[in-house]
């Protein structure tokens, strides 16, 4: 077999091409791990390097500028990084640079990244150790993040409950919102609330008159205070039922009391206000004796009007009224 | 049970067999004088001819396996990881078996059936009877040339694969060239290229062996080439993937995988 030209053209063509794909392949990976480059080495302390391993990537300023050399510990707690870095970035790095351990992505491999100092300072120079910051790793924020979502799984099922519990119509709240008649009945207490404040606050005005007149004509109506011992016991009868009125007025408030006592002191929490039910029933006994007691309170106002003392007084300013209205006419 | 027995000794003694053959093929190797001529040709027979085959071969699997895990990958949002994943597949594993099994196929089984037949036709008796070694002049040539080219073959095969998939991400990821190589050659390293580059020493050595030794020890008569051929093919296969297996086992040693 005697081999032709063409034969021995290709068959260097072929272990050619062969052998130049190969040196390629391999000066590339090469430089990748910067075999082929000058480098210098700097070195950074850390506390914990998150899973960094020989041969990641170190970035300044976003640029891939070396790799990690090696992982050394000095000791429990302190782990030494070498870095290469490559020479033609070494006048851009300070002394006073920052090395932090990040990751390239969020699942991506850990990279040494160098930030510059915020002062001005010397060029590195080999050998240099440059200080470093310790970031929150990814591991620690999940933690948190888990702690957080646990509680807030916890507190919007009680919220769930508790909502439910409410548009049942269970419990205080639940009743409040759902029962109408109670709405009207506390929309009608209300009406009378105002209603007796109405009254009150006139017959405020008028006892104020009253005191102003006796003080004005003393000779009139305090003398006649002073000189009549039958009035006067019928004055001391008024006040022993206005006090008895007021004790009435005082256990009223006692009640309210104790019930926001309950509200306020509860044991147990919120649970026992949104599920005790005969706290609705007693407020709504409290509702009532407090429409008794505006009720006799008006009609007191009334015993009042018509009492003889105050009666003479009253048709005088009735008749003052008439006479303005005269005049006014 | 008999069967068993005297199967498991017919295996033995061939598996010593190929042990004789192999020391006597690295005493031979050495020996003075090199057929050089006849080493060239055959490189060119083995090499060149099968050069477009394993080139499809690579091109379309480089194409296929891209277009395979793509949707995978599209799935964690990671076609970014693309170019590194496949350069790893192909350098590492897929291109040095892929090839040497197309290598069995063809070389194989032509070396076989060569050696076989001529050991029929007793040409190698009458070139022993004219002086030259045979041994030397037909094994000793054809297991150094497929040892010596099917790593050229594997290199160019992988660089076809990845042209294949870079191929594939450009049309359907808009990856530029350099984008896709830097990438591939950012996730290699001298951990992946260099065990495949070995590795792949070894399987042209099993190829060579195994078919000279189907062929050189062929049973007389017509019907003994076609065996010779067919279980050098067989039994080329079987051993490239323990070979394989022994491989991977070492490197992980060597380079921490």
């Amino acid at each position: 077999m005697k081999q032709t030209n063409s034969q021995k053209l290709n068959l260097g063509l072929f272990v050619i091409i062969g052998t130049i794909l190969f040196i390629a392949a391999v000066y590339l990976i090469g430089q990748r791990q910067d075999m082929f480059k000058k480098t210098f080495t700097i070195s950074a302390f850390f506390q914990n390097i998150n899973g960094l391993q020989k041969g990641n990537n170190v970035r300044y300023a976003g640029i891939d500028i070396g790799t990690v050399k090696g992982i050394t510990m000095i000791n429990d707690s302190t782990i030494k990084i070498d870095m290469n870095i490559d020479e033609k970035i070494i006048i851009h790095i300070k002394k006073d640079a920052i090395a932090t351990i990040g990751s390239d992505g969020l699942v991506g491999n850990m990279i040494v990244n160098i930030v510059p100092g915020k002062g001005i300072s010397e060029v590195i120079s080999n050998g240099d150790i440059i200080k470093s910051y310790s970031k929150i790793g990814t591991d620690d924020i999940l933690n948190t993040l888990n702690t957080s979502t646990e509680n807030a799984a916890i507190l919007t099922s009680d919220l769930l409950k508790i909502t439910n519990n409410i548009t049942k119509g269970k419990g205080t709240i639940g009743v409040l919102l759902n029962d109408t008649i109670m709405a009207n009945n506390l929309k009608l207490s209300i009406i009378n609330l105002k209603n007796a404040s109405y009254g009150a606050s006139r017959t405020i005005g008028e006892l104020n008159d009253i005191v102003s007149s006796v003080k004005t004509n003393d000779d009139t109506v305090l003398g006649m205070l002073l000189n009549d011992s039958i009035s006067g016991n019928k004055l001391k009868h008024i006040v022993t039922n206005l006090e008895a009125s007021s004790i009435e007025i005082e256990s009223v408030l006692k009640n309210i009391n104790s019930v926001v006592d309950d509200f306020n002191s509860s044991e147990g929490t919120y649970n026992y206000v949104v599920k005790d039910t005969t706290l609705v029933n007693s407020l709504k006994s409290t509702l009532k004796n407090i429409n008794e007691g505006t009720d006799k309170f008006n009609q007191n106002m009334e015993a009042l009007k018509h009492n003889f003392l105050t009666r003479g007084y009253f048709r005088k300013l009735e008749r003052q009224q008439k006479k303005e209205a005269e005049n006014k006419n | 049970m008999r069967k068993i027995k005297a199967q498991l000794d017919l295996f033995l003694i061939e598996i010593g067999d190929l042990t004789y053959f192999t020391s006597r093929f690295f005493k031979e190797t050495f020996k003075r004088p090199f057929e050089f001529k006849e080493l060239l040709n055959q490189c060119y027979s083995m090499g060149n001819k099968s050069l477009l085959l394993v080139a499809i071969t690579g091109f379309i699997i480089g194409l296929v396996l891209t277009l395979q895990t793509r949707p995978t990958l599209m799935e964690f949002g990671a076609v970014s990881w693309m170019p590194s994943m496949v350069s790893i597949s192909i350098v590492r594993e897929i291109g040095p078996i892929l090839t040497a099994l197309v290598c069995a196929g063809r070389i194989g089984s032509g070396i076989g059936a060569e050696i076989g037949s001529m050991r029929v036709t007793e040409q190698i008796d009458a070139m022993e009877v004219s002086g030259t070694n045979p041994f030397k002049f037909l094994v000793v040539t054809r297991v150094l040339a497929v040892t010596l080219t099917l790593p050229l073959l594997v290199i160019i095969g992988d660089a076809v694969a990845l042209f294949g998939s870079f191929l594939v991400e450009n049309v359907k990821g808009n990856v530029s060239f350099v984008l896709y190589f830097n990438q591939v050659f950012n996730s290699l390293e001298f951990g992946d290229i260099m065990p495949a580059t070995i590795k792949s020493f070894f399987f042209g050595l099993a190829i060579g062996l195994v078919g000279c030794y189907k062929g050189y020890y062929c049973k007389k008569g017509t019907a003994g080439v076609g065996k010779a051929a067919n279980s050098a093919v067989v039994f080329t296969s079987l051993l490239l993937f323990i070979i394989d297996f022994i491989a991977v086992f070492v490197t992980d040693i060597f380079f921490d995988l």
